[in-house]
């Protein structure tokens, strides 16, 4: 057994806890008749975390202000302008036609900014959502079909092998920089992670008497995989895919600035960071803004899901 | 403990194995004729003929493969389009700042990290604890490119103290210590959080143990306690965290070597995707594959020894 699987497996032992019913049709009664007391619904309990309120409307915000980007911006993100590296509005020089300054070629960095949030935000959205489906089925097979479950799992263990950085540049090796294989490589790379903790939160509901009573009733596999297994499995999964986020976008941001990733003109934050690099001594604003919105949004999606496991599912707390 | 060790060996060979297909992949599915690619867009039919015949182009894939695999095992990996030595060389020189660079990093940030994560669980809930936790929840969401330009930026423009373009040296050597120094900062800091907050969490899991009960009813001093009895247990996980982390520690000085024009592996498979110098991006993704799967070997075989429940 690797070091991965070693941790993974105490992350969530298969008998730590009853499994989380809130989706799961009938088979939640029993376990709420022994609550001492009525459980708050979640997003009350979540309101009581400031923290986790601030990174939720900050989240809300930058989600927003990226799908609004051809709306809302003030300029062309590709029109270049001769108000060249142009500081941002709050230092002496700047002023209102570019509130964030301008890059090194005289582009708005704030209409710039909003379509890189958004172009980083579809590579990290996409890959996880791609990766986390894909994983999460093969953790659940792995779970409900045993005879799968040592070819599913060994496969995991060569998954886990190569590092997400490694595979992205192998990818773009092949197919050339660009968005769509760093997307390819970063869903791979979410896939063996899912898998795993798919696999050990399935495991726990199987060993459930409801499963048996399912079976005992003649349902078919397929309304036994769907309505019993994965619904009573989903909200637990998907909060780990949330944790995960975070990184994604880091990985996908770090690709795109070492050139690998989203192709020039196109706005990307990781690349707009990269672009500034040359100026960084004249003009610090071109490469500092993107890298603090990255940071930004990282680390309101990773209180967010750290707030979240805690109030849906304290058994994912490593 | 040697069934566990020879266990996670044999999950190496699969592993290796794809690897190596990984490697032979990147060779073979180049955009367009791998022929005309080795040979360079202005070679003679003439030449794109014999270097067709000398990798053996012509045979079937699986073929080819073995071929490969046979090469690559004599450590003949082709050679870099670009400067014309062959890719084993180009790798051996870069293979040892690498290492340093790695070394550099975990070196001090591993100690740190471990400091503050048993500060935190000592003071568990107070101020210190909250203040150690959020500077890791944010140190984990740092762009690492951000932390290099910072430093570079600031310790090496703005103050002045240190070099912050390529290698100066050995790592014994004071030239060569200045040089790494950045790069060593940078890549250690996005090391820190992580192993903090799985030092507070395994220490405070210790410290509720019997033995640690015994060893306060012993009158123990606290400190004692803490250290003797609570840290020393607690780092088992911590070794292992190490492992897991291993990716991020690959993929950080792809970045950071970048990132300084340190000359390491990781700025070696970069510079080599980019200039599309195939045979070298090969080698050098074959080579941070391999150290991947050394480190974690490496871990667990240290997570075995140190943790006897492993044995059963």
């Amino acid at each position: 057994m690797t070091a991965a699987q070693d941790s993974g497996a105490t992350k969530v032992g298969p008998d730590t806890a009853a499994p989380t019913n809130r989706a799961g049709a009938g088979a939640g009664a029993e376990d709420q008749m022994d609550a001492p007391m009525p459980v708050r619904p979640w997003w009350q309990r979540l309101a009581q975390d400031p923290a986790a309120l601030v990174a939720a409307a900050v989240l809300v915000i930058i989600v927003v202000c990226a799908i609004a980007a051809p709306l809302i911006a003030p300029h062309d993100p590709f029109a270049s302008s001769r108000a060249v590296m142009q500081p941002p509005v709050w230092t002496d020089r700047g002023n209102w036609l570019h509130p964030m300054g301008t890059d090194g070629q005289g582009r708005d960095m704030l209409s710039r900014l909003f379509y890189g949030t958004r172009l980083t935000l579809i590579i990290g959205v996409v890959s996880v959502a791609v990766g986390g489906i894909l994983g999460s089925l093969m953790g659940l097979m792995a779970a409900f079909r045993p005879a799968l479950d040592p070819w599913v799992m060994r496969l995991v263990d060569v998954m886990l092998s190569f590092p997400a950085i490694l595979l992205g540049l192998a990818l773009v090796a092949v197919l050339g920089p660009g968005a769509g294989p760093v997307i390819v490589a970063l869903a791979i790379a979410t896939i063996p992670d899912c898998a795993r903790i798919a696999r050990s939160i399935a495991m726990s509901i199987m060993k459930q008497e409801y499963i048996e009573a399912g079976r005992a009733l003649g349902l078919s596999n397929a309304a036994l995989f769907s309505r019993y297994l994965l619904r009573n499995c989903i909200s637990s999964i998907m909060i780990f895919i949330s944790l995960r986020f975070g990184q994604i976008i880091l990985i996908g941001a770090a690709l795109s600035f070492l050139g690998l990733g989203a192709r020039p003109p196109t706005a990307e934050l990781g690349m707009m960071a990269a672009q500034g690099r040359d100026f960084l001594l004249f003009a610090p604003h071109i490469a500092v803004i993107p890298s603090v919105l990255i940071f930004v949004i990282v680390l309101s999606a990773n209180v967010l899901g750290d707030a979240l496991r805690d109030v849906l599912d304290p058994r994912l707390r490593s | 403990m040697m069934s566990q060790i020879a266990n996670r060996l044999l999950i190496s060979i699969p592993v290796l194995f794809g690897v190596l297909v990984l490697g032979f992949g990147l060779l073979i599915l180049v955009p367009g004729d791998p022929a005309i690619v080795m040979a360079g867009p202005t070679a003679s039919p003439d030449v794109v003929a014999a270097v067709r015949e000398e990798m053996g182009l012509d045979e079937p894939v699986v073929v080819q493969f073995f071929s490969y695999l046979g090469r690559v095992l004599q450590g003949d990996l082709g050679r870099s389009l670009i400067s014309n030595k062959t890719v084993l060389s180009e790798l051996l020189a870069a293979i040892g700042p690498t290492a340093e660079l790695m070394f550099a990093c975990l070196i001090w940030s591993v100690p740190l990290g471990i400091a503050l994560g048993t500060l935190a669980a000592v003071f568990r809930g107070g101020l210190i604890d909250r203040a150690i936790m959020a500077f890791s929840v944010a140190g984990v969401s740092l762009p690492i490119f951000f932390i290099c330009l910072m430093m570079i930026q600031f310790f090496g423009v703005k103050w002045q103290l240190l070099p912050f373009i390529g290698r100066g040296g050995p790592l014994w050597t004071v030239e060569g210590l200045r040089h790494i120094a950045l790069p060593a900062l940078s890549l250690g800091a996005i090391f820190i959080g992580p192993v903090a907050r799985m030092t507070r969490s395994s220490v405070l899991e210790v410290l509720k143990l019997d033995h640690v009960r015994t060893a306060r009813a012993k009158g123990l001093s606290e400190t004692r306690v803490i250290l003797r009895h609570g840290l020393r247990n607690a780092l088992i996980p911590v070794i292992t965290l190490i492992g897991l982390q291993a990716g991020y520690l690959v993929g950080g000085a792809v970045v950071t070597e970048s990132i300084f024009s340190y000359p390491g592996i990781g700025r070696l498979a970069v510079g080599a995707i980019l200039s599309s110098d195939f045979p070298l991006a090969q080698g050098a993704i074959l080579i941070l594959a391999l150290g991947f799967i050394l480190i974690n070997l490496i871990v667990d075989i240290l997570y075995a020894l140190l943790d006897p429940r492993v044995q059963t």
